[in-house]
């Protein structure tokens, strides 16, 4: 009997279309959009070349090898705009032809509106040695899958299970306007998930950054197949107002939704949310500081946005103190703000900006735990919505590893609870934060990701909802 | 299978996709590079679609766009392994340009990484073969331009009046998509899908704070299987004036109580109700595992279906991806299974689950047909279909009348439930007092949360057809996330003993 053909035959994970290919689909895509009467015009490509490995259990269940792009044009007539998309490259030089044709028709039905501002001319290869990193070009099937075999086989060692994904992608973003703006990037993502499950205690860890290398991918499944060992017998947490060290990833999805409590141009321009409201006010402790930074050491830092325009730093709570708000071209003229380089166009909704890359400063603790005499561990929050945005208030329930915490040690596991609390006034509450960052994706955000460390929380309320 | 609609040909005539021989060829193309030692199974997804959206604001803003893609998906079982590949389709999509090939490459090169673990099995299939399309009467994408845009500017301007709105956000949707579908057991489909929607939400500000009301849905707004008449069919001028008035009247209305109480629950609410606490809970993926890293699992098990107690005798929830008009309608799900009825909870016993083909073999079970992905990208995973709550009988007075005391909430404000999809909290934009069967005041900030069981448990009665309404809404699962787009309905429901004012 043979041994089985595992063979794949990959090669390292390459760009889904290339600099020349996406640059020129976007220089012909503004060109027949002026050649077609627009008073402005400009255009993006984002492509997606990725392969993810999905396993449960023993099997792997969803290998998934994926390449996607689109070709957007924004074309604008007497400030009335309209973008047409496409993945199909071959038809660059007509759609921006189509959407002047459609902005044209929206001068006419709605009347003239000032134009936005226009970002400064850039021809610019952002090459930027930190975003490719070939380790993670480097990862493909066969190796993911022996990562996916080994897990399993750990977890399986331990009387458990094991279920998660690993992946990693090739994202590329080209910018061109019509004012000489032409910048190209591209950028490997490496990304791994994982649940281990030991009779009913489970454990996860979720990390993602530009390089492989980062993720540990050996120390987290070990780590993670131990604490799910040690999370067995769950009990029920009474509920109450707990001293809670939140872990990594649990700090990462309190500040997921940071946008929603204001700090967009948008919100600015109508007046609502912390930035127009309460600016300069101290809502969180002095030692928190949360900022969107495309420059960031950890996650996926990214140069520039869809509209061209370099996206900087944008310090959301400086010391505490409510900041500044993220905008796109359309958000900063609004407002009066100036552009950060964060447009975004999502799926089913309006353009608006958003922050992409939320990270929370790391501590200098290295032991959390240490300072709670009776508390709470939480590794994971989940199914976070927002219920009163100018309270900061989010619902949602704690997941996975969580234990109660006695004289500064690990005690009792407790199954998931519900919460509803202040984000501003939890971060208020910390009093230590933690060394280690986990970054974790932000849904629906393109290259979107919030990176954080674990916080010490003086008081979290904990029950409630059933 | 086949379906002619008496529908004008133009809505369904458009794309390089429309041109079933030219499909047929990248598909047998795809197939055919799929025929390694080893393979049981191959299939073909190949999807072109196009969206146009219109969104004004009160601020004068407006976005417009138009959204075009195509793009194949292959997917085979090779010695017990899966593989999944997909490449969009850059020019005519013509056959030979490689996108086939490629895709079908890739997807044996990934199934055979993951060859000698537990072996995925997937019993035969007779083939099912034809053509479907959804029925249009009035195309989308042929309303003139002034049309859209003069409704859009009623709206907004409806929904502006009172003084204390400070945004008002209004927009009309349209979707057109090819979807062909073949595999090597010999189904050849070819479904046209059309669906057009509309969202409106109103703000209003002052020095106490934001309320929110929105139409004909919080969520997205509201699309429908079908043409502009679903637009037309809307009212949305004078539902712009109500939602624009009663975001202003929020913001001086006393805030909702807690305790616990009867609460009659509108439909938009309910669409969300189901589709959180059952449709999710009863995915067969999750109750066997799989998501278990992500989504989540279930507080269901396997060995539930068929006779756990999900609800009171009110309660029989349905999929029926036949019935006409939703998101969740079609005649094929994206593995080729042709839809059926399928009762899921009858009289508040659990029947059926939704489940695709490999998930369904796996509890030894036939599929409920209920494999979705998103275009041509995604693995195809079970999602909500057509879910729906059978409607009982009587009017929503009549339905407040039999509750006497209590509140009747509508329209929801935030959603969260947990990954066994058993304790959930939800807030909901709009609530009003109800005193021996009347409404009188109107409330804000209401929020309810429960576990499902004892929900769907103290479910006292439905109201009836006639308060019937249907909604469309998008949902996320998968790694990565992939949408799902799906029919969720409701008559108003009576449900006692909940626990109200949870938020904290």
């Amino acid at each position: 009997m043979s041994a089985p053909d595992r063979s794949t035959g990959a090669s390292p994970l390459r760009a889904a279309v290339g600099r020349d290919r996406a640059l020129s689909a976007c220089h012909a895509a503004v060109a027949s959009a002026l050649a077609a009467g627009a008073d402005q015009a400009s255009a993006f490509l984002a492509a997606r070349n990725a392969g993810y490995t999905r396993f449960a259990q023993n099997r792997v269940h969803q290998p998934q090898d994926i390449c996607e792009w689109t070709l957007m044009v924004r074309a604008e007539v007497d400030g009335r705009a309209s973008r047409v998309a496409t993945t199909d490259l071959q038809a660059a030089s007509t759609i921006g032809e189509r959407a002047t044709e459609r902005a044209r028709a929206l001068a006419v039905a709605y009347g003239h509106l000032p134009a936005l501002r226009v970002v400064a001319a850039a021809e610019a290869d952002d090459h930027d040695a930190s975003l490719w990193l070939e380790d993670t070009a480097a990862w493909d099937t066969g190796a993911r899958t022996a990562a996916a075999r080994a897990t399993m086989a750990e977890a399986d060692r331990a009387g458990g299970a094991a279920y998660g994904m690993y992946g990693h992608a090739a994202t590329e973003l080209a910018t061109v306007t019509a004012q000489g703006v032409s910048r190209y990037a591209r950028a490997t993502e490496a990304v791994g998930g994982l649940t281990v499950r030991i009779g009913d205690g489970t454990s996860h860890w979720t990390d993602v950054d530009r390089s492989l290398g980062v993720l540990d991918l050996e120390a987290a499944a070990a780590r993670t197949v131990r604490e799910a060992h040690a999370g067995q017998h769950r009990v029920d947490l009474p509920d109450g107002t707990y001293d809670v060290v939140l872990g990594p990833l649990a700090t990462g999805a309190l500040l997921e939704r940071i946008a929603a409590f204001g700090f967009t141009g948008e919100a600015v321009a109508d007046g609502v949310g912390a930035v127009a409201r309460r600016p300069g006010e101290l809502v969180a402790a002095t030692a928190v500081d949360v900022a969107d930074d495309p420059g960031a050491p950890r996650g996926l830092p990214f140069p520039f946005d869809l509209e061209g325009t370099t996206s900087v730093r944008v310090p959301l709570l400086d010391q505490g103190r409510v900041a500044q708000a993220v905008t796109d071209l359309a958000s900063a003229a609004r407002s009066g703000l100036a552009p950060t380089g964060h447009a975004h166009i999502a799926r089913e909704e309006t353009p608006h900006a958003v922050p992409a890359s939320i990270t929370m400063a790391g501590g200098a603790t290295e032991d959390l735990l240490a300072g709670v005499e009776r508390g709470l561990y939480v590794q994971r929050l989940w199914y976070l919505n927002v219920i009163d945005p100018e309270t900061t208030t989010l619902t949602g329930g704690s997941r996975d590893a969580c234990f109660l915490v006695e004289e500064g040690r690990l005690a009792q596991p407790v199954a998931p609870a519900r919460f509803s609390e202040s984000v501003f006034g939890a971060l208020a509450r910390v009093d230590a934060i933690g060394s280690e960052i986990l970054a974790q994706p932000l849904m629906n955000v393109w290259n979107g990701c919030v990176s954080a460390p674990a916080v010490r929380v003086r008081g979290f309320r904990f029950g409630g909802a059933t | 299978m086949s379906t002619s609609a008496a529908s004008p040909p133009t809505a369904h005539d458009w794309g390089d996709l429309a041109d079933d021989v030219r499909a047929s060829r990248l598909m047998e193309e795809a197939l055919a590079a799929t025929e390694v030692a080893g393979l049981s199974f191959a299939d073909v997804r190949l999807v072109e679609a196009e969206e146009l959206r219109l969104y004004t604001a009160r601020s004068g803003d407006l976005d417009e766009r138009s959204e075009h893609s195509a793009g194949i998906g292959v997917r085979v079982l090779l010695d017990g392994a899966w593989g999944f590949a997909a490449v969009p389709l850059s020019g005519p999509a013509a056959p030979g340009d490689g996108a086939p090939r490629q895709a079908a490459e890739h997807a044996v090169r990934s199934a055979r990484a993951g060859s000698g673990l537990a072996r995925a099995e997937l019993p035969p299939r007779a083939p099912s073969s034809g053509r479907w399309e959804v029925p249009v009467e009035l195309d989308p994408f042929a309303v003139r331009d002034e049309e859209r845009h003069l409704l859009l500017q009623e709206v907004v301007r409806a929904a502006s009046a009172p003084h204390a709105v400070r945004s008002v956000t209004a927009g009309l949707n349209a979707k057109r998509q090819h979807k062909h579908y073949a595999d090597s057991e010999g189904s050849r489909q070819h479904q046209h899908l059309v669906e057009s929607g509309a969202v409106l939400q109103a703000t209003a500000v002052d020095a106490s704070g934001v309320q929110r009301r929105s139409y004909p849905n919080s969520f997205h707004g509201n699309t429908a299987a079908g043409g502009w008449e679903y637009v037309t069919g809307l009212s949305l001028p004078s539902e712009a004036a109500r939602v624009g008035e009663e975001a202003a009247q929020l913001l001086t209305a006393p805030h909702a109580p807690a305790g616990t109480a009867s609460v009659v629950i509108g439909p938009a609410q309910m669409a969300l109700q189901i589709h959180e606490s059952v449709g999710h809970a009863i995915e067969l993926d999750r109750i066997l595992g799989d998501e278990t890293n992500f989504a989540g699992t279930s507080w269901v098990q396997p060995a539930d279906i068929g006779s756990l107690r999900y609800g009171s005798p009110a309660v029989t929830i349905v999929a029926d991806p036949t019935l006409p008009g939703t998101r969740g309608t079609f005649a094929w799900d994206d593995e080729g299974t042709p839809a059926v009825r399928r009762t899921l909870v009858g009289e508040g016993v659990l029947r059926e689950v939704l489940s695709s083909r490999e998930s369904a073999a796996r509890h030894g079970r036939e599929t409920s047909g209920a494999a979705r992905s998103d275009g041509w990208a995604y693995l195809p995973v079970p999602f909500a279909t057509n879910v729906y709550l059978e409607p009982g009988t009587g009017s929503l007075p009549e339905l407040l009348d039999r509750m006497g005391d209590g509140y009747y909430v509508d329209d929801n404000r935030s959603w969260s439930i947990d990954d066994r999809r058993l304790a959930f909290q939800f807030g909901t934009e709009v609530a009003w007092e109800v005193r021996r069967g009347r409404r009188g005041r109107l409330l804000r900030g209401f929020s309810y949360g429960g576990m499902t069981p004892q929900f769907w448990g103290s479910v006292e009665a439905v109201a009836g057809p006639e308060e019937f309404r249907s909604f469309g809404m998008p949902c996320g699962k998968g790694e990565p996330k992939q949408w799902g787009f799906l029919g969720h309905g409701a008559a108003p429901t009576l449900v006692r003993s909940v626990r109200i004012g949870v938020m904290g």
